[in-house]
């Protein structure tokens, strides 16, 4: 079950009921059921991992808090200054903390790494017997579940299907949940939280429904009050949390889906086509890929927004950027939050590096030392988030691709700042930067033909076709109404696309589009849910059965 | 410590106004390149190891801050 089934409907609404009926205090039970039967119907095999991931959690957080509590009560009976003991002791308990850390961490992220590099590890002569062993883990598990009649039910036949042949590919939400359970471990490591007591509600934070499909990558102690103390029920909130969701709704099923018709179609056959329908399907499948992720986002804020628990947002319109590094703060927002808080930061601050630097700063001068100690974390996360999103040749390219150009802006400010002076550019002018827009918006397009068509040479030879077969006749020609879309439905997807920019305009100007629905007149007010609801109903692209296709980002 | 981190960083990012607000980074003046950079440029004048825990808001949102968390890893 994902949120574009129609099974979620009725299942949502009976989960708004149950759990505005419960006594305050037991809400958060209702949240953790409703979650693990989500999870259930999605990947039932990989319940248990789930479950375990989420214990190792637990229990080396209260390990950890044990042990500074620990040494806290010996320096609170101390009364003289700080002794030599007592040192050593804080020395000693930091490093079996650390030790605990990155033992439940590596056996959490193991989980995340091996449904990544599997495939790699494969084709290595040692360590096939390792993915071997693994397969058969994985398959006596899903076996055993296939067994219980009651589990049976929400199997997955993913085992049965491969005939006892492996096949974990990507989990539910693995990244979401295990990077979550990260972070959670490594703020209880610096003292940033407190470990959560209690098993259920710490699997909850781990579970919660709205964020496991594609995040956002909640942090433990940004929503642990919210959903252990559970919300009121509140009108206004649940008519925003149904109006977010419906717009999420629209930006995936009316634009993402149908647009992505073209995409797919081109991209399955780049071959045939040449520069300027390679060029609009780039530039459509970015598009594709902000409304498929963002809308999915917008569900599940939606969701959560309707049971009183406010998650963190993962989007600011991105395409309002006006440069690389502005443009990932404003995409996948908790993502690159995550990487800064718990890779860069602690990278860029590591008395090692520091040092190097000063190295550096003494021998080379000060540019030079402030440089290094921004290429090299800068370095590390953006190889490290390019192997995030796969394992391929062309995800390593991309992350070196992000990772150089907000590096050289960086690094080059000062120089880009004179040619700009030199050039009597006026910096602040709408033209400019708009300009600006339109440059970050192409550096994204060029950043998606890296990764969409799966290998390094089908990137070359698109790139070679848009830049050297370009035939700008074919955008009147009539053409682009005759892959994947027809005229209609390519019109239709150019309106949809201009509302969302009026949206994402009016937003950016500071205008919430919600009151502003809030404020009209009743019937004004109604006529616009039924038009977004009948948009969705009669636009929406559905498959065989009225399936709508799966999120992208749910693969990661 | 005030004056001196004051000048200190001053010189190092002349185009920041520290004096400016009591919330450099909840107003979003500092983003996690200077901070990196403040964390580097402090370290070394003062020999000191700043610990991960101690880089929360509270103390990179002003001066003052600053001045109170070098004081105490000195």
């Amino acid at each position: 079950m994902n949120f574009t089934d129609y099974l979620f409907f009725p299942v949502f609404a009976a989960v708004i009921i149950v759990y505005f009926v419960v006594p305050q205090k037991k809400r958060w039970i209702v949240l953790l059921a409703a979650s693990i039967v989500f999870f259930l119907t999605w990947s039932l095999e990989m319940f248990p991992f789930a479950l375990f991931a989420a214990f190792v959690a637990w229990i080396a957080a209260r390990k950890i808090e044990k042990r500074y509590e620990a040494l806290n009560a010996y320096t609170k009976k101390q009364k003289k200054a700080v002794t030599k003991k007592q040192t050593d002791l804080t020395q000693e308990t930091k490093k079996k903390c650390r030790h605990i850390l990155w033992i439940a961490a590596a056996v959490i992220l193991f989980m995340l790494i091996y449904s990544k590099i599997q495939y790699v590890m494969a084709d290595i002569p040692v360590l096939s017997g390792i993915v071997a062993l693994l397969s058969d883990l994985y398959c006596t598990v899903s076996r055993f579940f296939e067994k219980i009649p009651i589990l049976s039910y929400f199997a997955s036949d993913t085992a049965a299907q491969e005939g006892g042949q492996f096949s974990f590919l990507v989990p539910l939400g693995i990244s979401y949940y295990t990077l979550s359970l990260v972070g959670y471990l490594a703020d209880v490591y610096w003292r940033k939280e407190r470990a959560e007591r209690n098993f259920g509600k710490l699997l909850l934070y781990a579970l919660y429904f709205p964020k496991i499909l594609e995040g956002p990558i909640a942090k433990h102690r940004n929503i642990a009050q919210q959903l252990n103390e559970g919300g009121n029920f509140d009108y206004t909130r649940l008519c925003h949390g149904l109006q977010r969701m419906l717009w999420g709704y629209f930006k995936k099923l009316v634009i993402a889906d149908r647009i992505s018709l073209l995409v797919t179609e081109v991209y399955g056959n780049y071959t045939e086509y040449f520069g300027t329908v390679l060029f609009v399907a780039t530039v459509a499948g970015a598009v594709q890929l902000y409304c498929d992720f963002s809308g999915c986002m917008d569900i599940a804020l939606g969701i959560s927004e309707v049971f009183g628990i406010e998650l963190e947002e993962n989007f600011r319109r991105p395409f309002f950027s006006e440069s690389a590094a502005e443009f990932w703060r404003r995409w996948h927002i908790t993502m690159g939050v995550w990487f800064k808080d718990y890779i860069y930061m602690p990278l860029a601050v590591s008395p090692k590096l520091i040092r190097a630097a000063g190295t550096v700063k003494k021998r080379a001068g000060k540019r030079a030392g402030k440089n290094f100690m921004t290429i090299v974390p800068l370095a590390v996360v953006w190889f490290l988030t390019g192997l995030w999103h796969g394992t391929g040749m062309n995800y390593i390219v991309w992350g070196i691709y992000w990772g150089a150009l907000i590096i050289l802006s960086s690094v080059l400010e000062p120089e880009l700042k004179k040619l700009t002076k030199l050039l009597h550019i006026n910096t602040e002018s709408s033209g400019y930067r708009r300009f600006r827009c339109i440059r970050t918006f192409l550096l994204f397009c060029v950043s998606r033909v890296i990764t969409i068509p799966g290998n390094l040479h089908a990137t070359a030879e698109i790139f070679r076709r848009i830049l050297f077969h370009f035939s700008p006749w074919e955008f009147f020609d009539g053409t682009l109404y005759t892959i994947g879309l027809d005229r209609p439905d390519f019109l239709l997807a150019l309106l949809t696309l201009f509302i969302l920019y009026l949206v994402g305009k009016k937003q950016e100007q500071g205008i919430a589009i919600r009151q502003k629905v809030d404020s009209l007149f009743l019937v004004w007010r109604w006529l616009i849910y039924l038009a977004a609801i009948f948009a969705v109903l009669i636009f929406g692209i559905y498959g065989a059965g009225y399936d709508a296709s799966a999120f992208v980002y749910m693969n990661y | 410590m005030e004056e001196k981190i004051m000048e200190l960083l001053s010189e190092e990012y002349p185009d920041i106004d520290f004096a400016a607000s009591d919330s450099l980074v909840d107003d979003g003046i500092l983003d996690s390149l200077t901070i990196t950079g403040i964390i580097a440029t402090l370290s070394m004048e003062f020999g000191i190891v700043i610990p991960y825990e101690e880089i929360i808001e509270e103390n990179f949102n002003s001066i003052a801050g600053l001045a109170r968390m070098v004081e105490k890893l000195q």
